[in-house]
């Protein structure tokens, strides 16, 4: 069953986009015709995520991983394009050190948030606020504003709330960097335990050793393409190629 | 149906109450008077200016306050709601970023909590009330009805300001000024019997939008009379088109939130 079907979408961010939120340059715009610069996130992408299928995706930075990701988490639109979502699962991302979190609000506060975002009740993230607190081992801040979390307190909560509320697919954006050694390995044998019980996973991440012996397939990005999708020994073979490659020219 | 699916969904409609309520309790956790501010910040507010205002209009101090107040207090509601609403999507971006929310929760979350601020005033209101007013009518019994149009007309300029705030951070300044302006040219501060019947001022006083609905609440509380006919359609029509406004510009431009947060 597909979880996600991508047709033909383009992301593009404008570049300069500083100037272009000002009265000004809308009024300037007129009489200069001054197009601004466009940057393709994402360049004509079409692929398909099918149920239970692990997915790393790997690319150099501003390769448009993130941008991927958030795309299929519903957070950004595409300018053109398709993207078809399995409307009865429940997707959770886990983007860049975490879920929207409000700094001023308490950890508690806001794992409820989260919850309900995520389409759970209030009394049912109640029920699981022990499971998700004694996992991120924040037992004696947890009442505190999450603004005064170290960022590895803040990816460890992040990363319980994502895990313990059921996923269906997980979304994740390099959150294994932080956090110490122990909670790290932790985290990866829960992560290995929900893809056993048939999670659909999308990683991205930079180390690919890891992407390798946890994943089923592997999708290389670059500058917003496709470079490569299928086996994740061939994709990592073709990646390492290319990078050893950019290394001679730059030695040259 | 389709895009009142879209938009509203259950799970950021609970977000937005849910998060009302926490940054309630946060606005007042560190503060010793605590939710008392509710009370005494607007009452000594519009004491102050009644004070002045009597001394400048040369008014009764007493009649003046029951005046002012009346149409003050849903005006700086008004006002709260415009300012709040405008800035909620673009200060949304924490979570509008990582997750997805429907966009309109956040302006319904700033609504909310102006709106239940609005109601803790409402009591100060009737404390100096009591000191001040001395003739109590069955009028009073309109007011909740009378809200509504604030409150609908407040939600809809404030989605209208939020949309072109996105886009252009001009908005809020521009915003603030037109506020200001549209305050000190309506019949809140002075009554619109101070121009001669018939003059260009009181002639223009019949197109000022707020004329009509100061009136709502003028007229049951200082005048001891019902609203006109006129002043409800006035008032009504001109904050349902607020509204359908906001929120078509709102359903329009939704995708594309991202790139302008």
């Amino acid at each position: 069953m597909s979880i996600f079907q991508l047709n033909n979408v383009f992301v593009e961010f404008t570049k300069h986009s500083l100037n272009e939120l000002s009265l000004r340059e809308l009024l300037g715009s007129n009489f200069k015709r001054k197009k601004s610069e466009k940057i393709r996130a994402l360049d004509n992408i079409s692929l398909q995520i099918n149920e239970g299928e692990h997915i790393g995706i790997i690319g150099r930075n501003g390769a448009g991983k993130s941008t991927l990701l958030k795309v299929l988490a519903k957070v950004i639109s595409p300018v053109s394009g398709q993207v078809i979502r399995n409307a009865n699962k429940n997707i959770v991302p886990l983007l860049e050190l975490g879920i929207g979190f409000q700094a001023d609000l308490s950890g508690r506060e806001n794992c409820i948030l989260a919850g309900l975002l995520l389409g759970y009740t209030h009394s049912e993230i109640e029920q699981r606020m022990k499971n998700i607190i004694s996992f991120s081992e924040l037992e004696s801040f947890i009442d505190e504003p999450v603004k005064n979390y170290s960022s590895g307190m803040y990816a460890r909560l992040a990363f319980s709330i994502a895990t313990e509320i059921n996923p269906d697919v997980l979304l994740v954006d390099e959150i294994f960097g932080v956090g110490d050694e122990f909670f790290m390995r932790k985290s990866v044998v829960r992560m290995q335990k929900l893809m056993a019980k048939g999670v659909t996973t999308v990683f991205v991440a930079h180390n690919i050793d890891f992407l390798v012996e946890q994943c089923d397939r592997l999708i290389w990005m670059d500058s917003g393409t496709v470079k490569m999708d299928g086996n994740p020994h061939e994709v990592a073979a073709g990646y390492r190629d290319s990078a050893t490659k950019l290394k001679l020219v730059e030695k040259n | 149906m389709m895009f009142i699916k879209e938009n509203f969904d259950v799970a950021s409609l609970r977000f937005s109450w849910h998060f009302s309520k926490s940054q309630l309790k946060l606005k007042y956790r560190y503060t010793f008077l605590g939710f008392l501010w509710n009370f005494i910040e607007p009452a000594l507010y519009l004491v102050i200016l009644s004070l002045v205002f009597s001394v400048v209009n040369r008014m009764n101090i007493q009649d003046y306050a029951v005046f002012l107040f009346s149409a003050l207090v849903p005006w700086r509601y008004f006002e709260k709601v415009v300012a709040t609403v405008m800035e909620s999507i673009v200060s949304g971006d924490w979570l509008l970023k990582k997750m997805y929310v429907s966009p309109i929760a956040f302006p319904i979350n700033k609504w909310l909590i102006s709106s239940f601020e609005f109601l803790f005033s409402i009591f100060a209101v009737f404390v100096l009330f009591a000191i001040f007013k001395e003739n109590w009518s069955i009028h009073l019994i309109i007011l909740p009805l009378a809200i509504l149009p604030w409150a609908v007309f407040g939600f809809g300029i404030g989605m209208i300001c939020a949309v072109s705030y996105l886009r252009f951070r001009d908005v809020k300044p521009l915003v603030q000024m037109i506020l200001i302006l549209t305050f000190f040219t309506s019949p809140i501060l002075f009554s619109s019997n101070v121009f001669t019947p018939g003059s260009l001022q009181a002639e223009l006083m019949n197109y000022h939008p707020i004329t009509y609905f100061a009136a709502l609440f003028q007229k049951p509380l200082y005048f001891l009379t019902w609203p006109s006919l006129l002043d409800w359609i006035v008032s009504f029509s001109i904050s349902a088109l607020a509204l359908v406004s906001g929120v078509y510009l709102f359903i329009k431009h939704k995708s594309k939130f991202y790139y302008y947060l």
